[in-house]
């Protein structure tokens, strides 16, 4: 009558779907209306849409943590759409008729641990990469 | 040594209303078919596809097509086909969709497959006929096929576009 044992399973993905993170900083010369951390993920996204189509903006990216004093941002994605981000961030020109830039400083695979403390990138997570 | 290759796509145009194949023309195929990679992949698809991108034949009484693109972005292409809903030609609009038959490497091997495709729809259509009539006209057309020294396909059947039966 009393259930079997639970049996110990162990599953190794050789090739999962790793991440790579960017960390990126958004130029707007002219001093106007800084965007909010949603309006970069739908920046972002648009980016994507413009050069990749559809199937590019279906990526999944996430926006890990914004400031937005400094517009600087980290985003993550998966590997295999590691390209077409980057790709599609150089070739974005325009933020809501205003000239802009996104300068990539910095990429990785692995997120380094001195990014923010561990609440703030909660917050910020689930705020944003919904 | 080094040669652009290329890949055919046979495709076959499924419009709902009989009316519809009068939009059915290689410039309508080519425009839907470059919005539909464009919607899909953006500007860099529409680039990649468009490299190589022609419409090599079309027969408006069967709406069967064949499509030219680059060996290395014709993936893209056939995902980017079922995505098309309509052709526009001359101002008329006629609901369709493209289903692919055969993906090949040369026009040859394309045409062999059409020879064959053909063969078996009209076996198909033969035993679909309801009436005694539709029978020996479609026997009567098959019968009187034959090369001619005018007639330039010598492979291409042609069906009866009116034994429309699903």
């Amino acid at each position: 009558m009393a259930p079997p044992p639970a049996a110990f399973e162990r599953r190794v993905l050789r090739n999962a779907a790793g991440h790579h993170y960017l960390r990126v900083r958004l130029e707007l010369p002219d001093g106007g209306a800084r965007p909010s951390a949603a309006q970069l993920k739908q920046l972002v996204v648009a980016a994507l849409r413009e050069l990749h189509g559809e199937v590019g903006a279906a990526l999944p990216v996430d926006v890990l943590t914004y400031e937005e004093k400094t517009l600087s941002a980290i985003l993550r994605v998966v590997s295999s759409g590691f390209v077409k981000l980057w790709s599609a961030l150089t070739l974005l020109g325009f933020y809501q008729n205003r000239r802009c830039a996104f300068r990539v400083l910095q990429v990785g695979r692995m997120a380094s641990p001195n990014v923010s403390s561990c609440c703030v990138i909660a917050w910020l997570g689930e705020h944003v990469a919904s | 040594m080094v040669r652009f290759k290329n890949r055919y796509v046979l495709c076959e145009v499924v419009a709902e209303e009989p009316r519809g194949r009068h939009c059915i023309e290689d410039r309508a195929v080519a425009t839907a078919v470059r919005d539909a990679i464009a919607r899909a992949y953006g500007d860099y698809g529409l680039a990649c596809c468009s490299m190589s991108f022609t419409v090599k034949y079309l027969n408006a009484y069967t709406g069967t097509v064949l499509l030219r693109c680059r060996k290395d972005f014709h993936r893209l292409l056939c995902s980017a086909l079922p995505l098309v809903r309509q052709l526009e030609s001359r101002g008329l609009r006629c609901p369709c969709f493209l289903s692919t038959l055969h993906v090949g490497g040369t026009i040859r091997s394309c045409q062999k497959f059409l020879i064959q495709h053909n063969r078996r729809q009209l076996l198909t259509l033969l035993q679909n006929c309801t009436n005694e009539e539709e029978r020996q006209r479609i026997r009567q057309s098959v019968l009187s096929c034959s090369l001619t020294e005018g007639q330039s396909q010598s492979g291409d059947e042609e069906e009866e576009d009116d034994t429309e039966t699903d």
